[in-house]
């Protein structure tokens, strides 16, 4: 049962199609588990049609019709019987085994994976964070944001407990010292638009992971 | 804005008649429907391509929409969405996915545009949701003409130019906490943020 959720200015982003594509991805995994959101994002999704159907109309080329049947005409089979099966967003991006990753390790019980590279064009950093289970990541703050969903596991912070599918913005002003809680390693999808700031002793060494 | 004389009869209970249409569609492949839903919705489509600057593409956003339309009309189901809705998210995925071609990102990336826009259809049956969605359209309609304009224009920012928050700040040159404050008391209205109350 996911407790945090994107707040409704995130939502409505999503729902008029504004966001990047690391962003949509996380709020279209926390859709997936979170029928509350699913149903305030239908909600914003008619706002969309209601201001689509109250601007002005711009006519279409005479002939655009004619054309459109001509396209459906060529390839009548075309049409979707049934949704077919898909994979999940994330295993297309990730595999089935999560754990397969090449992981590296930063600390002892902090593994990262950057996957940057899957989002072609975008100025954000995506990356997975690993936190073993029982593990503690040593205190930081961000120099811009940080929107994280949890993937698998759970972690304990001084705002709350974040559970599987779970959704975190935090700013430059949380100092935040997550705990991974429970039997599983916790892994997290986190999109930075700026780099991670240590306020702790390790600040120097943990450089390349949190640049 | 909509001419009522094009507007089908209405008279099928909850259904709503562009809807009624769209079914017709996707069981029959009813071309004279099909014309109908074009008449309708292609203008406002039109409108929304130019909005988002994509004016030299608009023709082709409506065309591809509607291709959209005959394929997929067969999965719509009248009770999870009013026809209009589930037409606009056709369209917003139509933009993102024309942009994505036009930066020639798609080839290169492993997860499509529906893996991120589209979200599955709720299997859910439950008769209050599918009222609640099917009256929200009214409800919007009606709480947004009770909507102060400088909220509205906001609102019109995100959806038809998409334009983030920060931009529509910058362009209304007003700091960014007044425009979430703007959004926050619209959605408010609407009952996007206590909709859990209201369902």
């Amino acid at each position: 049962m996911t407790r945090h959720h994107p707040d409704s200015l995130s939502l409505m982003e999503y729902s008029a199609g504004n966001l990047s594509e690391p962003h949509a991805l996380c709020i279209r995994l926390h859709l997936d588990q979170c029928g509350h959101c699913r149903s305030r994002v239908d909600t914003l999704n008619s706002l969309g049609a209601v201001m689509m159907e109250q601007q002005p109309d711009v006519s279409v080329s005479d002939t655009s019709f004619e054309q459109l049947l001509a396209r459906i005409e060529e390839a009548p089979d075309a049409r979707a019987a049934q949704e077919s099966p898909r994979l999940s967003p994330l295993q297309k991006l990730l595999g089935d085994d999560m754990n397969n990753l090449p992981w590296k390790r930063q600390l002892p019980d902090v593994s990262v994976v950057d996957i940057t590279d899957k989002f072609p064009g975008q100025s954000e950093r995506v990356i997975l964070q690993k936190l073993a289970a029982g593990g503690k990541a040593p205190a930081h703050t961000h120099r811009g944001t940080e929107t994280t969903i949890v993937l698998q596991g759970a972690f304990s912070d001084a705002k709350g407990v974040f559970n599987q599918w779970d959704f975190v913005v935090l700013t430059d002003k949380d100092v935040h010292k997550p705990v991974a809680i429970g039997h599983e390693d916790c892994i997290t999808l986190s999109i930075l638009s700026a780099p991670l700031k240590l306020t702790g002793p390790f600040g120097r060494l943990l450089n390349p992971f949190i640049r | 804005m909509t001419t009522l004389g094009q507007q089908p009869a209405k008279g099928e209970g909850r259904k709503d008649p562009w809807g009624a249409l769209l079914e017709k569609v996707g069981r029959h492949q009813d071309k004279a429907a099909y014309h109908a839903l074009f008449e309708h919705f292609a203008p406002q489509i039109k409108y929304y391509a130019i909005s988002n600057g994509i004016a030299s593409h608009a023709e082709e956003l409506v065309q591809e929409v509607f291709v959209a339309i005959w394929r997929r009309s067969s999965l719509y189901d009248w009770r999870k969405a009013a026809a209009s809705t589930w037409i606009f998210t056709i369209a917003r995925n139509q933009r993102i996915d024309m942009l994505r071609k036009m930066q020639r990102r798609s080839g290169e990336m492993a997860i499509e545009t529906e893996d991120l826009w589209q979200i599955p259809d709720d299997n859910d049956d439950d008769p209050v949701t599918s009222l609640h969605r099917l009256t929200s359209e009214r409800r919007i309609r009606e709480s947004l003409s009770q909507l102060p304009q400088e909220q509205v224009t906001v609102i019109a920012k995100v959806y038809m130019e998409h334009k983030s928050h920060q931009t529509v700040a910058d362009e209304l040159n007003l700091p960014l906490g007044t425009v979430k404050s703007r959004v926050r008391l619209a959605l408010n209205k609407l009952k996007v943020i206590l909709q859990d109350q209201n369902v």
